[in-house]
């Protein structure tokens, strides 16, 4: 795209175009991950003590998981999409969310665990766990509508909320990590809304399969935001908020 | 085996590729650089490039399909992730042939059309025994059709075809040049990781070097549809009367003069190199090469 063109001025196949390439990808990564060492800027460390560091790293273990279900989801569903431009859009998030995994494990080595995947087996919460197996089976049962739905509006919701909060109370290298990592997933949670809000709007009855999905879903989901709220330390009333932000935002396409 | 693996990891890729060898480029070529005229006013020239550009796509979307479905039967998360920037890699690569495409003339409504009018039969049936493998999430078969049989297959395809395009087409070269760079990286990836498949697996040996033979003998059909064609003979006519076909050094490739040869001596030594590239890499991961039957 030349110069000083605003993407959002173009008309709507070239815009769809455009924001599913790499190039576009190529374009939005290159401004915010550029001079990182493990995902996060030069920063310094903020002492943390035993039971601190226990907590996050069970947290960050949780995350580890859902990035694991996002990459593998995601690329499963570069196999299932209907065209070209959404798959070299999936494989951009394939991407994403394998460097999202890379940094989160870095992050638990930095924090003095020398086999962060042992500790992801060890710790990470079940609901997180139970998830990426039904979203896995829904890949591998062909379901490219209930499989996008679960990994790019509820998967991706759930990983949005989460990160937002965390990253206001984390220390700095862990806020650092996130925050980069939410920037990332506003493009593919962009990407979810807008193909199930298509296809809502074209097949109406689409939306009796995706409530299925969702409702069977949902206990996963904010049984992952409890074992999270009480990790990354958020009181008795900040907890419930992180589910409430999460069904405001899948609500937004009409999936109740 | 995790920490050969480091070097593929994706702080690697976004070091190794935006800050490298892609820095400044659009789709792959210099921002300025564009189609030769001569290719695009003339029908048979502009033809024949849309026909061999439409086997690199198909080739890519095969590719793109088998790596990102590879990372779901990956034995190790270090593997999923290097998996991850091949399916970028492979993502980009679909994305800059289908743009030369439309460099071509192709109207994006046209492109599928124009895809299964002109993608080879043989190169469609080559992809589907690897894709098979890939669906079965049968890792070891799917990793040596991928990164062994198919990318090596590309690497001397993409090799040949960037040396005859340097001078004559530096835009397609410079494209060819940075698909070559990546896939040097995937070829790596297979040798080093599947050798320690196959001896874990040594049951597995028999199925390979039977999907090896199968998919070997689809890729020489390929060539032999393409280099045997009349509308081979039809463009390296049209070629040499037009612009600068005889100028500059002739383009040398595996000892042949690309230019002057006969496209069956071009066919050959293709054939050749890649056939033996195949059997000196399987060799080193533990598993026989099998001479295809000829088409």
């Amino acid at each position: 795209m030349s110069e000083g063109q605003d993407i959002h001025a173009l008309p709507p196949p070239e815009f769809e175009r455009r924001v599913r390439s790499f190039e576009h990808w190529f374009d939005a990564v290159e401004g915010y991950l550029g001079g990182l060492h493990n995902g996060h800027a030069p920063i310094e460390e903020e002492p943390l003590d035993d039971a601190e560091r226990a907590r996050l790293v069970r947290v960050l273990a949780s995350y580890c998981v859902g990035e694991s279900a996002a990459l593998e989801g995601a690329s499963g569903l570069v196999r299932l999409a209907p065209n070209t431009p959404f798959r070299i859009f999936l494989a951009t998030q394939v991407a994403d969310e394998a460097r999202h995994l890379e940094v989160l494990l870095a992050r638990i080595s930095e924090l003095g665990f020398a086999h962060p995947e042992a500790e992801v087996e060890r710790c990470a919460a079940p609901g997180i766990v139970r998830f990426k197996q039904r979203l896995l089976e829904l890949i591998d049962a062909g379901e490219w509508e209930s499989a996008l739905f679960a990994q790019n509006v509820m998967l991706e919701s759930m990983e949005y909320v989460t990160f937002g909060a965390h990253a206001r109370t984390a220390d700095p290298v862990t806020r650092d990590v996130l925050e980069r990592v939410l920037r990332d997933e506003r493009r593919h949670l962009g990407f979810g809304e807008n193909e199930i809000g298509r296809l809502l709007a074209s097949r109406p009855a689409a939306a009796d399969r995706l409530r299925v999905v969702k409702r069977e879903l949902d206990a996963l989901v904010l049984d992952t935001f409890e074992d999270a709220a009480r990790e990354i330390g958020l009181s008795a009333s900040e907890g419930p908020e992180l589910g409430r932000a999460y069904l405001q935002a899948v609500a937004r396409l009409g999936i109740e | 085996m995790t920490d050969f693996l480091k070097a593929y990891s994706i702080q690697y890729w976004l070091e190794s590729c935006p800050q490298g060898y892609l820095e400044d480029t659009v789709h792959g070529h210099g921002p300025d650089d564009h189609e030769p005229d001569a290719l695009l006013e003339d029908p048979t020239l502009r033809e024949q490039a849309i026909r061999t550009t439409v086997q690199l796509v198909a080739g890519e979307r095969c590719a793109l399909a088998a790596s990102s479905g590879l990372i779901n039967s990956a034995p190790d998360e270090a593997s999923k992730r290097f998996l991850a920037t091949q399916t970028l890699d492979e993502a980009r690569h679909v994305e800059v042939f289908t743009q030369r495409l439309y460099d071509l003339g192709v109207k994006p409504r046209e492109l599928e059309d124009v895809i299964a009018a002109y993608a080879n039969p043989h190169l469609i049936q080559f992809a589907e025994l690897l894709l098979e493998k890939v669906d079965a999430k049968d890792f070891v078969a799917g990793v040596v059709g991928q990164n062994v049989i198919l990318e090596g297959m590309a690497f001397s395809v993409f090799e040949m075809m960037e040396t005859v395009n340097r001078e004559a087409n530096p835009k397609f070269a410079r494209t060819l040049a940075g698909t070559i760079a990546d896939e040097r990286r995937h070829v790596g990836f297979g040798e080093n990781r599947i050798g320690s498949l196959v001896r874990e697996h040594p049951e597995k040996k028999n199925e390979i070097e039977t999907m090896q033979e199968e998919m070997s003998y689809h890729m020489l059909a390929t060539f032999a549809d393409q280099f045997r064609s009349p509308e081979m003979r039809a463009e390296r006519k049209a070629a040499q009367q037009v612009g600068n076909w005889n100028q500059g050094k002739a383009p040398e490739w595996q000892g042949v003069d690309l230019r002057a040869a006969d496209p069956k001596e071009i066919e050959q030594a293709l054939a050749d190199t890649i056939l033996v590239a195949f059997k000196e890499r399987l060799g080193r991961i533990g598993l026989d090469y099998r001479t295809p039957r000829q088409p």
